[in-house]
């Protein structure tokens, strides 16, 4: 009783550990079990059981319910489907005028709802695009085609690349000086000389809209959140879980209510890119001192001009700083996007892997990584701005930017028409490059490759099956192997020990969610390939971390790379691994490694650099050797940060693990994709894309109560 | 009252030992949920036999398909001929177990022979209600057959037409029965 007293938790989790392989050892595997006869599968079988709720019929292989749970949930994909289909399709039939033939027409009010948006984006995109590109397709949605014909001199010139690249400079060196113009000039320089310039435009136009919208409506709900409690109340969950979400998994229903094409996807790339908006104004707004707020209210503000005049120009840092976030998420969506037919960067990526053209993928993947980089600096650089309101500047010092914009338009226009008689017989390469006259590494590349694959094939091929065979396959099979009932009380006992009842409650919600959904064995596969890639990513993270945190260049150099790699979309990460080790289970998990390390370094660096100097200072008044003072006073004080890092690099795993579907793995990825060439795959989407969330969200809500009660026991909350 | 004094004695109890008793009686729940639930959705010994079953007719079904990928595609006789490559004893029963499809050329010939079947078939929009293929192991002879039925006239009429197969088609995926000798 004793032992009890003094080491509670670990007998806890001692009888827990018992518990769970008493229950792994005691319940054999089914005999008619198997993997590939998951309960996801949708055939017809004769000895699949049945059952029908709420008019759905759901088929399933019926095992004993301590080995795997029936799927009681199994027929809200098909209800969430059916619903979407009988908005779309059927609800509320309207009468509506139809412009082109001039007659009304009826219509169901969603659908006549998601047309009227889609057109709205088309349009913005197609202007966009027409500004950058040049086009008549703007000015005939306002005239009409023989209204062109006859007025050729009406369709839009594109900007020449020269006055993109200058503007691009000049804002640069507005907004942080010498250093971020240079960049800017070189990243528009390499766009437009390898020949990426209109699939650069294209993708830019479409975040040019879907950007400033993630942000008026993130600011906008983010203020309203920080207003009424009730609506903060009710978008927690929804940011909750569209934080820990993939981004795949929204493609598919807003497929089915928004069609494909650039329209759906910047509703999707706004449907990711609002939650970060709005937690960064939540958390702005909250950080305004009261003192502040009672000078504006003192000075007689009413509401609205206490918002506009003093909360948020007060919380403008990290409002903008929600802006950057806004803009990288948009990037990682521009070619996930590309799935449902968004064009641009992300499209040509997807086709060079397509055809595993890794040295046309390079260079896209290059393309977007640099550009993304470069509107990530620009966007941190404007949020670290700070307005000079008190500077008494003349009319040159004021504009001059402004001035040199207007010089740098003359000069390219100059520069354009010039062109359009130097190279009378060819293409203006003063106004575009097109794809094919630009430079082209991708042959260098391919051969590259091919010279890898040549030189280190027997390498590879040994590290290759080692890693599958000895690792990989018994890793996975260990997790199939483990009962329902097994995991699930593994899993609730977790949540009990570490955040009492309540934890344990919300922890099993989850959990039974996965489980009564028709995915359990898929997920399960998620988790396995997830926990390898946090592993490995922990240990190199942590270690990595550890060693750079101990001098302040070095600090500085691992947060630069870390910012970097942090910049690039996800799907870029396939390509490196897809040039070393082709379409392998261990190319995934080697991008989800890549991938996932980023944070658990990064958390690692911060943690361990927060330990107060003071604490440094007695410990080495003690006599602790370097090592340890590392060991007993930085790590324990460090610790609940980083598991903040191991927090964020699961559902960063996750997220890798999820895109690897693209690559050929067998886990929820997979089914994801699936469901977007499935007509009826909305409802499966969505599902689909809840579980992956609330498997994150099981171990988000796991670490958070742990780092929360270690920070208050540490005196740090 | 004794409610009360069992739950004053638990209050009393040292934090540790509470908390040791709830993870206890927590996982005593959820394992006796699973239990409750597995008396109304478990998978019973029924279902068991029934899924090896379908273990041996999936896997008996692998190893014709083999036998087929194994013969030239083609037509196959089990008969010396002219045309067609000749099956042996062994595999005429063996490519007779594995036909499931009766192909319209064999219903139309043997349509040919029977006029009323034919006429049912034609009227009623080449709508055929079953076929079957059957190995006959005291004639060691494949007979295969079809059912068609639909409204002559404003009368309701079944006809069955039924012969020896004469040859099959080997696609190279499945086999067909070629030709049916109903006279």
């Amino acid at each position: 009783m004793e032992l009890l007293k003094k080491y509670p938790k670990l007998f806890q989790w001692l009888f827990l550990l018992i518990v769970f392989f008493a229950l792994c050892f005691a319940i054999d595997v089914p005999e008619t079990y198997k993997f590939i006869r998951g309960q996801a599968e949708f055939i017809k079988d004769p000895n699949q059981s049945t059952y029908t709720l709420f008019g759905k019929e759901v088929r399933y292989y019926a095992f004993d319910v301590l080995w795997r749970l029936p799927p009681l949930l199994g027929w809200l994909p098909i209800w969430v489907n059916d619903s979407l289909f009988f908005l779309l399709n059927e609800w509320m039939p309207m009468e509506f005028w139809n412009e082109d033939t001039q007659e009304y027409k009826t219509r169901p009010l969603v659908l006549q709802i998601t047309r009227t948006i889609t057109a709205s984006m088309t349009f913005l995109i197609e202007l966009i695009r027409e500004i950058l590109l040049g086009g008549a397709k703007t000015v005939v949605a306002f005239t009409s085609w023989d209204w062109i014909d006859k007025n050729p001199w009406a369709e839009l010139p594109g900007l020449p690349w020269t006055i993109v690249a200058a503007g691009a400079v000049i804002l640069c060196y507005k907004l942080s000086g010498k250093g971020l113009a240079i960049f800017a000039g070189l990243v528009m320089v390499y766009i437009s000389v390898f020949g990426q310039w209109k699939p650069s435009m294209q993708t830019l136009s479409f975040i040019l809209v879907a950007a400033p919208l993630s942000f008026i409506f993130g600011l906008t709900l983010g203020v309203m959140a920080y207003k009424s409690k009730r609506v903060e109340k009710a978008l927690y969950p929804l940011l909750l879980v569209m934080q820990t979400m993939p981004q795949y998994a929204v493609l598919v229903p807003a497929m089915v209510l928004f069609g494909i094409g650039d329209h759906a996807a910047v509703i999707i790339t706004m449907v990711v890119a609002i939650p970060p908006m709005i937690l960064l104004t939540l958390l702005g707004l909250r950080a305004v001192s009261p003192e502040v707020i009672e000078a504006g209210k003192m000075s007689g503000c009413n509401n609205w001009q206490l918002m506009t005049k003093v909360l948020i120009p007060t919380a403008r840092r990290d409002i903008l700083i929600g802006v950057n976030q806004v803009i990288m998420v948009c990037f990682s969506m521009a070619v996930i996007a590309a799935f449902i037919g968004a064009k641009g960067l992300g499209w040509n990526l997807l086709l060079a892997l397509n055809q595993l053209n890794i040295g046309l993928a390079l260079e896209a993947g290059l393309c977007i990584s640099m550009i993304a980089i470069l509107l990530d600096k620009m966007s941190l650089a404007w949020a670290n701005k700070q307005e000079d309101y008190f500077g008494n500047l003349t009319f040159f010092q004021r504009y001059k930017n402004t001035l040199f914009f207007a010089g740098a338009v003359l000069i390219g226009a100059i520069f354009a028409y010039a062109g359009s008689f130097l190279f009378k017989d060819s293409f203006n390469y003063f106004s575009e490059i097109p794809h094919n006259k630009g430079i082209s590494f991708a042959d260098f590349w391919n051969k590259g490759v091919d010279w890898i694959w040549d030189t280190f094939f027997q390498t590879l091929k040994i590290f290759n099956t080692w890693l599958i065979t000895e690792v990989l396959q018994p890793m996975r099979a260990l997790y199939l192997r483990m009962p329902a009932v097994a995991t699930i009380t593994l899993v609730v006992g977790a949540g009990y020990i570490i955040g009492g009842i309540r934890s344990a409650l919300v922890t099993a919600g989850l959990v039974l969610f996965i489980a009564l959904s028709p995915w359990w064995d898929r997920a399960l596969v998620t988790t396995y390939m997830a926990t390898f890639g946090v592993i490995a990513s922990c240990t190199i993270g942590l270690t990595v971390g550890t060693l750079c945190a101990q001098n302040k260049f070095t600090t500085k150099f691992i947060l630069a790379v870390c910012d970097i790699f942090q910049t690039f979309p996800s799907f870029v990460y396939l390509i490196p691994v897809m040039m070393l080790f082709g379409i392998t289970d261990t190319s995934v998990l080697i991008a989800v490694i890549v991938y996932a390390t980023i944070p658990a370094t990064r958390y690692t660096v911060e943690g361990l650099r927060s330990v107060p100097p003071a604490l440094h200072d007695a410990g080495s008044m003690s006599g602790v050797t370097k090592l340890q003072r590392l060991i007993n006073i930085e790590f324990p004080i460090a610790f609940p940060h980083m598991m903040l890092g191991v927090n964020q690099t699961i559902v960063f795993a996750l997220f890798m693990v999820i895109i690897g579907a693209f690559i050929g793995t067998e886990d929820l990825g997979q089914y994801i994709l699936k469901a977007l060439s499935d007509k009826a795959g909305g409802g499966k989407g969505l599902i689909l894309g809840i579980c992956v969330a609330f498997i994150a969200l099981i171990f988000d809500n796991l670490i958070r109560t742990w780092v929360d009660k270690r920070k208050k026991h540490l005196g740090l909350a | 009252m004794l409610q009360d004094r069992y739950l004053n004695k638990l209050k009393e109890l040292p934090e540790p030992v509470r908390q040791f008793g709830g993870l206890v009686t927590l996982t005593f729940i959820v394992i006796l949920s699973f239990a409750i639930l597995n008396i109304f959705w478990g998978g019973g010994d029924e279902l068991v036999r029934k899924m090896k079953l379908e273990e041996e007719r999936i896997a008996q079904e692998q190893k014709l398909s083999k036998l087929i990928s194994s013969l030239p595609s083609g037509i196959l006789v089990p008969h010396e001929g002219t045309e067609g490559h000749k099956l042996s004893e062994e595999q005429h029963e063996a490519v007779c177990n594995a036909t499931k499809i009766v192909s319209q050329r064999s219903v139309m010939g043997a349509n040919l022979t029977n006029f009323k079947a034919k006429h049912i078939y034609t009227i009623n929009g080449n709508d055929i209600k079953e076929t079957f293929v059957k190995w006959n192991k005291e004639n060691k002879k494949c007979f295969a057959g079809f059912v068609v039925t639909g409204s002559n006239v404003g009368v309701n009429e079944t006809i069955t037409v039924s012969g020896e197969v004469l040859s099959f088609f080997n696609t190279g995926i499945d086999t067909r029965v070629y030709f049916i000798k109903n006279f």
